[in-house]
């Protein structure tokens, strides 16, 4: 029992709050270190971080960009002598630390897999950050006004809404596709951002309507804020998590639409070059040379696979209410060596 | 709540409107209509560019052109369709659409109640077991869902899910048994994960769970039941009183020992009108008037069976033993269709290539209504397949994180305050508020699966909606898009319209106000 | 079922029920143990409240959820319980279901959440009653339908197929109760049952509470932060303070003599009613109310029907600056009132509950001639519509005058439209009708840039801390934004402000870099009124600025608003729900229902001899921290509880 109480600690006593344990787990940290602190601990979204980066290195730097030549031997384009019977892949699990000449193996007229792929790789990852970044700035822009002004702009934010609930993404990507004519790889990133904005502006908008009634925003208002210092410098902040997130989880999606829609022939086509791309040129020979489609896929799915798990790590270290995960490993180790000292 | 429905359709039909108008624009700019004359080195080019101008009544603008094909699409109202023709093969757009929409429902129907009822079950496990190795590979297996492209799951579907598997039908020789017993192990770990319990409880699930899959595994590989696939009698009494026992324990537990018999009882029932039945399906020619009409008998017999079991909570007993009737009667339905397994193989048609890669029937394919649904069903199965797998993803992670916020909700421990136990709350508490935010996603879901169905469609050349829509992409072809984007419209209006009834029915919130 | 047949044998009064012994409750937080509570020592006796009393984070409540296992995950609990001697710590999960609801039974505190929204009140029981008793479907539901009238359920037919959406907050505690005690327990854990209720449905379910303990024998754990309810309930008491016990001991003990510095301090802290008042608080003794509750019995016989017309007063209101309303000053001077009733030409002899008109104390006229920092001439504000939604009028006919230096408490219960009239004073709601004055200058219509330079002269202190800072912003920046936006001050002219003002509110100066989450609630709630007088305004509109905080907290924050309301001489509209603290600091109350402002006079005034049948209701409900006196005060509320029953 504290019975050295005296009046002089009372202020210390309203330190004791409803909060404790959650003061206890943040102290001396900014919101956005504990964010990061929270991200920094999941596991999936940091070798996905990893992954990532190296994919993205090997692809610019393989080819190089535009002007700047890449290391790798062969580009996209150029067919060499076959070297392997049938083109098969110099690269295999029994030599595995000698990829030889061509580790990805070859096409039929010799072109080196591996530089296609990478170069693949650099297009669709091309694509995938335009597409990022024009929903992030469309999104954003058009979901806080439609949040905080309500009215015209928001019941134009919801029709439009409505449109993508009755009509496929990839019914209107197709269309869009055809229109800008199998165009490059940033064309098709601009016309598809244009349409999977949407999403991203109606969580805003919904974050930004119940941002709008949190009482730190009347406050600001009594202060005498304008509308577009509270917007911007009040209320954005605090929604940085939903739209952090959620262009993460678009970006996923961007990359496995371009890839279907080039699939299809309205994206990307020949002689452009992306992920999807290939695979639709080379699903035919899938019997014969199966690393032709084997190779394109797999990256897709590493890219997509790493982004959503990003997206993911980026959601839990946002969201308030994910506590960290408690190990029951280690909780039970403790309550076991709490029961032997108790013994002893 | 009527009037919130009809001005919810009333606007979304409006948008329908808006969003025609601007693709029909936007086409028309985009399409080129002259495509296959453009390397014409025909000394008539000129000739044939005015006809194909006049064909198309391209000198009309795009916007009274609109108006016309909406005339036509107006007709439709009374009867008078005129969704305009394909101009490349000259096919009037309502005649190519006749087969094309049923193709599509019928695939997305089946997959998306499948999809819907693993994801519910997977991602309520999940839930439950936050955290757990179990979660873990869940949450895995869904973010590799989410990633995977279609085209290139259909296209691995259609080598290890079809050739390969009818190379084994044919020349059923193991090169090793490592695969199988991995297999088997596997299945031992997913059971234990996902039913959990203390040391002892998880080892004896991993071992049975193993021991299960490896005698299935060795049993459909010693008889040759994959060259002769067939429930048969022991079939239906075993896995009947299995599905006896699973809805009982999931529906009421196994304590109420009424509610078993009486479901037990309907396994027995359903076991001695199988000879019957079989006399039934012979000697009549059966089609799905018939089965429909078996069906309600079948449930019949099981409120009947039910109220005679009676309890005290008649309606719980009922509902038991209906769910077990339904499954019971699906598989006697089940069980005579693989009897035409061997007739079906050995048909010319099939050539002893039973999973089919391509179409929504075998060309050729002559049977009674027995063989024509093996037939699709052979057919169906790749698609969707391919289908499930997409939106499967979707439903778990959203079942998942709607049961752990459900989970933390107050009533939760009420719930277990009264003193319920688990089952009572996670099935009665949980699942049932948990399922309220999902009647949302539902139509966006089915808008998921109807643009997956446009790839998967074109890839396994099932006569569908979206294959269509591919086709006339490729062919310029303006009035079958249209066409094509009014129907999914439609049905994705029908779709919402459906969430906000199935909304409605669960939630009293919405339901008592309105 | 051994349990179930337990359950049913007659305990006798006085007989130890629950026996716990160095209980003690921890989570597993950042990879290590953190002891939520420690060292519980305690019995319960049959047909006794034991009162387990603490601030926020005293571990109250988690030590008591851990006697029925209903801890999180992460949490365990040590030592020992036991009930009737069996030990309820470590107990098998099957084992536990069936003590669960049977045994033991809780009622939580919200019973806006703790009810499952997909399934009726009446389902609810009859699912708790069904899981221990083997009865069927039709005795289930007589026996809850007995139970839903022994908690006083109004139409219990009607009310056993409603859902909890369409059930009043006072009607869920209800069905709650009826749930917790459908096994009949041997012990009843009550959670904070009444916190979130008003103040006068709190007074009813204590009723309730006290009649179902003297007609049940269980033991019962009432876990509350609030004296008063304490003082109303509790045989016994526990203090607990960080985890542990500091004192316990009788009621009468702890109250009259703590022993303890906690507990003294506890005590001191809780704002008792009537501590200003010119006589003795109204509903201190029953034969006052008495008088009060049998002229309403005999008025309804008279005449049910004499609800005063209200749009004839309007127009005497519309347009008049001064607003004189005569009026007794004591309720019991009945002749007077309807003497002057009379000559307006009215039938009203007593004020209805449901009348809306404001009855105004005298010296409590609004004289709109003076200078004021707020007037409210008639005005009526509305909730604008959005989309669909209609616009809702949350306060009609308002008239209201606060002079410069002046504090008004404007009390209401949730729902009065008491918060609504502090947001239009600010201009964040319109106000459609009649006019708004704030310093002189007419607010209404104004657009937000119009307000601006206003704003610089109103300030506000928001209900929840937690919520009226930007948590992404360092509380500094928070304080400074007046500064910069209005004076343009910036650099170290404004960090020096920052910090002046820091110290005004007894803060460190240093705090100024942290974050509000890093931050308790009291000292959030001072970097709030930090905040609010930055530019040093005229009026300030203080929106239950205490009641998010803990008692002794309360009580800080409060010397602390005095003393600066004092230095800064600005004038204040004080919002809140608790009678208590608004006589404590206001000179002036206002007290709303329904939208309608429906009395205003002195403080000494309104507590002492309220004239409105809700003001009387409202005071009498309130529970006072002394026993003896609540005991007393007891038996008046139900008889206004009881006059006043249909409001």
């Amino acid at each position: 029992m504290s019975t050295n109480y005296d009046n002089q600690n009372s202020a210390d006593l309203d330190e004791v709050g409803d909060n404790a344990i959650e003061a206890k787990e943040t102290e001396g940290l900014s919101q956005g270190r504990i964010v990061f602190q929270k991200f920094l601990r999941h596991k999936g979204a940091m070798i996905s971080i990893g992954v990532l980066a190296i994919v993205a290195l090997f692809a610019f730097t393989a080819l190089g960009v535009g002007a700047i030549p890449g290391w790798w031997q062969f580009t996209h384009t150029a067919s060499g002598p076959v070297v392997n019977p049938g083109g098969a892949p110099t690269w295999s699990l029994s030599n595995i630390f000698s990829p030889g000449q061509h580790p990805f193996g070859q096409d039929e007229i010799g072109r080196d897999n591996f530089a296609r792929v990478m170069k693949g790789t650099q297009i669709s990852l091309v694509v995938m950050v335009i597409i990022g970044a024009v929903c992030l700035v469309i999104g954003t822009v058009v979901g806080a006004l439609a949040g905080y002004y309500r009215g015209w702009i928001d019941s134009v934010l919801m029709r439009i809404t409505d449109a993508f609930v009755i009509l496929p993404v990839i019914v209107v990507g197709s269309i869009l596709g055809v229109l800008v004519g199998g165009a490059s790889g940033p064309m098709l990133g601009l016309a598809l951002g244009a349409i999977l904005w949407v999403g991203l502006a109606r969580l805003v908008r919904g974050d930004f309507l119940s941002l709008r009634e949190r009482e730190f925003v009347d406050s600001a208002r009594v202060a005498g804020a304008s509308d577009f210092r509270i917007m911007f410098k009040h209320m954005l902040p605090n929604a940085m998590g939903v739209i952090i997130v959620n262009t993460t989880l678009i970006m996923s999606q961007a990359i496995v639409l371009e890839a279907s829609l080039s699939y299809l022939g309205f994206g990307i086509q020949p002689p452009g070059i992306s992920l999807g791309q290939l695979i639709s040129e080379y699903q035919t020979s899938f019997a014969t040379r199966p690393w032709l489609f084997w190779w394109p896929g797999l990256f897709i799915i590493v890219i997509a696979l790493c982004v959503n798990f990003i997206g993911d790590g980026l959601r839990d270290a946002f969201d308030p209410r994910m506590k960290t995960i408690p190990s029951w490993r280690k909780m039970k180790k403790a309550e076991r060596m709490a029961q032997k000292g108790a013994k002893r | 709540m009527i009037r919130f429905i009809l001005r919810r359709l009333l606007s979304t039909a409006l948008v329908l409107l808006v969003v025609t108008f601007v693709l029909y624009l936007l086409l028309n700019v985009a399409l080129d209509f002259f495509w296959d004359l453009r390397a014409s080195t025909s000394p008539n080019i000129a000739a044939l560019y005015e006809s194909r101008t006049r064909l198309l009544d391209l000198d009309t603008p795009a916007v009274v052109r609109y108006f016309k094909w909406l005339a036509g699409v107006g007709g439709c109202v009374v009867g008078q369709c005129d969704l305009g023709i394909a101009w490349k093969s000259g096919q009037e757009v309502t005649d190519q659409l006749q087969g094309a929409i049923v193709n599509t429902i019928k695939l997305i129907t089946a997959s998306t109640i499948v999809a819907i009822i693993l994801g519910i079950a997977v991602g309520m496990i999940s839930a439950i077991r936050q955290y757990s190795g179990f979660d873990y590979f869940i949450t895995f297996v869904s973010f590799l869902l989410y990633s995977l492209p279609v085209f290139w799951v259909a296209v691995l579907l259609k080598q290890y899910g079809a050739i390969e598997i009818n190379n084994f039908i044919n020349d059923p020789t193991l090169s090793s048994w490592v695969p199988i017993i991995l297999v088997c192990l596997a299945m031992g770990l997913f059971w234990m994960g996902a039913l959990g319990g203390g040391a002892k409880r998880r080892l004896i699930t991993f071992s049975a769970a193993s021991i299960i899959t490896f005698a299935t595994i060795y049993y459909i590989l010693a008889s040759g039941w994959l060259q002769q696939p067939s429930i048969g009698i022991v079939g239906i009494i075993v896995i009947g009183a299995g599905a006896a026992v699973v809805m009982t324990f999931l529906s009421t537990g196994l304590k109420n020992k009424r509610v078993l018999y009486a479901t037990l009882s309907i396994a027995v029932i359903g076991a001695l009108l199988y000879m019957p039945l079989q006399y039934l399906f012979y000697y009549v020619e059966m089609n799905w008037l018939w089965m429909f009409g078996l069906l309600i008998v079948a449930i019949g017999v099981a409120v009947a069976v039910g109220l005679a079991f009676r309890g005290p909570d008649p309606w719980d007993t009922v509902r038991t033993t209906s769910f077990t009737a339904i499954i019971i009667a699906f598989l006697i339905f089940a069980d005579r269709v693989l009897q035409g397994w061997t007739e079906y193989s050995n048909d010319p048609a099939i050539n002893n290539r039973p999973i089919a890669t391509i179409g929504a029937s075998a060309p050729n394919m002559d049977g009674d209504f027995w063989l024509t649904n093996l037939d699709s069903f052979t057919h169906l199965l790749l698609p969707s397949i391919a289908l499930i797998l997409i939106s499967f993803a979707s439903y778990t992670r959203y079942t998942r994180g709607s049961m752990l916020e459900v989970m933390g909700q107050d009533y939760i421990r009420t719930a277990r305050a009264k003193g319920l136990n688990e089952r009572t709350v996670i099935m009665r508490h949980a699942l049932r508020n948990a399922l309220l935010p999902l009647a949302s996603i539902i139509p966006v879901d089915i808008i998921t699966m109807i643009g997956g169905a446009v790839i998967t469609e074109t890839i396994f050349g099932w006569n569908g909606m979206g294959k269509l829509f591919i086709d006339s992409m490729r062919q310029s072809e303006l009035d079958p898009i249209m066409a094509y984007i009014l129907i999914t419209g439609l049905l994705a209006i029908i779709a919402n319209l459906v969430a906000d009834f199935l909304y409605a029915v669960l939630d009293p919130r919405i339901r008592v106000n309105a | 079922m051994t349990a179930q047949s337990e359950s049913q044998t007659p305990v006798e009064k006085g007989t130890p029920i629950l026996d716990v012994n160095d209980l003690g409750v921890s989570f597993w937080v950042s990879d290590e143990w953190w002891t939520a509570a420690e060292g519980l020592n305690y019995t319960v006796n049959a047909g006794e409240v034991l009162a387990i009393v603490g601030e926020s984070g005293s571990g109250k409540s988690q030590s008591s959820m851990s006697l029925l296992g209903l801890l999180p995950s992460n949490g365990r609990a040590t030592g020992s319980a036991k009930l009737n001697g069996t030990e309820l710590i470590g107990m098998p999960q099957e084992r536990m279901q069936r003590i669960r609801g049977n045994e033991i039974s809780v009622i939580f505190q919200e019973p806006m959440t703790a009810l499952n929204p997909v399934y009726t009140a009446g389902y609810q029981i009859v699912e708790t009653l069904r899981v221990h008793l083997d009865i069927g479907p039709t005795e289930a539901k007589e026996r809850a339908l007995e139970l839903m009238r022994l908690v006083e359920m109004p139409d219990p037919e009607d009310r056993f197929h409603s859902f909890p959406h369409q059930l009043s907050g006072g009607q869920r505690q209800r069905i709650m109760i009826a749930q917790a005690l459908a096994c009949q327990p041997k012990l009843l854990i009550a959670d904070e049952p009444t916190t979130a209720l008003d103040v006068t449905v709190q007074a009813e379910i204590l009723k309730l509470m006290r009649e179902l303990k003297s007609k049940l024998d269980a033991g019962i754990i009432l876990i509350t932060h609030d004296m008063g309810v304490v003082a109303d309930m509790a045989d016994r008491i526990i203090v607990m303070r960080a985890g542990r016990v500091v004192e316990a001991g009788s009621a009468d003990e702890i109250f009259y003599a703590p022993q303890h510095p906690y507990t003294k301090q506890l005590l001191e802290a809780v704002p008792h009613l009537g501590a200003g008042a010119d006589g003795a608080v109204f509903g201190s003794n029953l034969d006052a109310v008495e008088s009060i509750s049998s002229a309403h019995r005999e008025e309804e016989e008279i005449d049910p029907h004499i609800d005063g017309s209200r749009d004839s007063l309007d127009s005497t209101h519309a347009g008049s600056a001064t607003v004189v309303e005569g009026g007794g000053s004591r309720t019991d001077d009945l002749d007077t009132e309807s003497r002057e009733i009379a000559e307006r030409g009215k039938v009203d002899h007593q004020i209805e509950m449901d009348s809306t008109e404001t009855y105004y104390h005298p010296g409590s006229q609004a004289d709109f001639s003076q200078p004021s920092a707020l007037q409210l001439r008639d005005a009526a504000i509305e909730y604008p519509a959005i989309g669909r939604k209609k616009a809702f009028r949350a306060a009609h006919h308002i008239n209201l005058m606060v002079s410069p230096g002046e504090v008004v408490g404007l009390v209401g219960e949730s729902g009065s439209g008491k918060t609504t009239i502090g947001r239009a004073a600010l201009g964040l709601l319109p106000t459609v009708e009649g006019d708004m004055v704030v310093n002189g200058k007419s607010i209404k219509g104004l657009s937000n840039k119009q307000m601006r330079p206003l704003r610089k002269e109103v300030g506000i202190v928001f209900q929840d801390p937690g919520s009226s800072l930007n948590p992404r912003l360092p509380v500094g920046e928070s304080i400074g934004e007046p500064l910069y936006l209005h004076e343009g001050m910036k650099g170290p002219a404004l960090s020096k402000r920052v910090e002046d003002l820091l110290s005004a509110v007894e803060l460190p100066t240093s705090m100024r870099n942290r974050y509000p989450h890093e931050l308790s609630g009291g000292q959030r709630q001072r970097i709030g009124i930090a905040r609010a007088l930055t530019l040093r305004p005229k009026l300030l509109i203080a929106d239950e600025p205490t009641s998010a905080l803990d008692v002794s907290v309360q009580a800080k924050v409060l010397d602390l608003f005095e003393g600066l309301q004092k230095e800064y001489g600005f004038a204040c509209l004080f919002i809140s729900h608790d009678l208590a603290v608004i006589e404590r600091i206001a000179s002036r109350i206002a007290v709303m229902r329904h939208g309608y402002l429906v009395e205003i006079g002195k403080s000494s005034q309104v507590v002492a001899n309220p004239v409105h049948p809700y003001t009387q209701r409202l005071l009498s409900a309130v529970p006072v921290p002394d026993p003896k006196e609540q005991r007393k005060r007891r038996e008046a509320r139900d008889a206004v509880l009881e006059a006043t029953a249909n409001a």
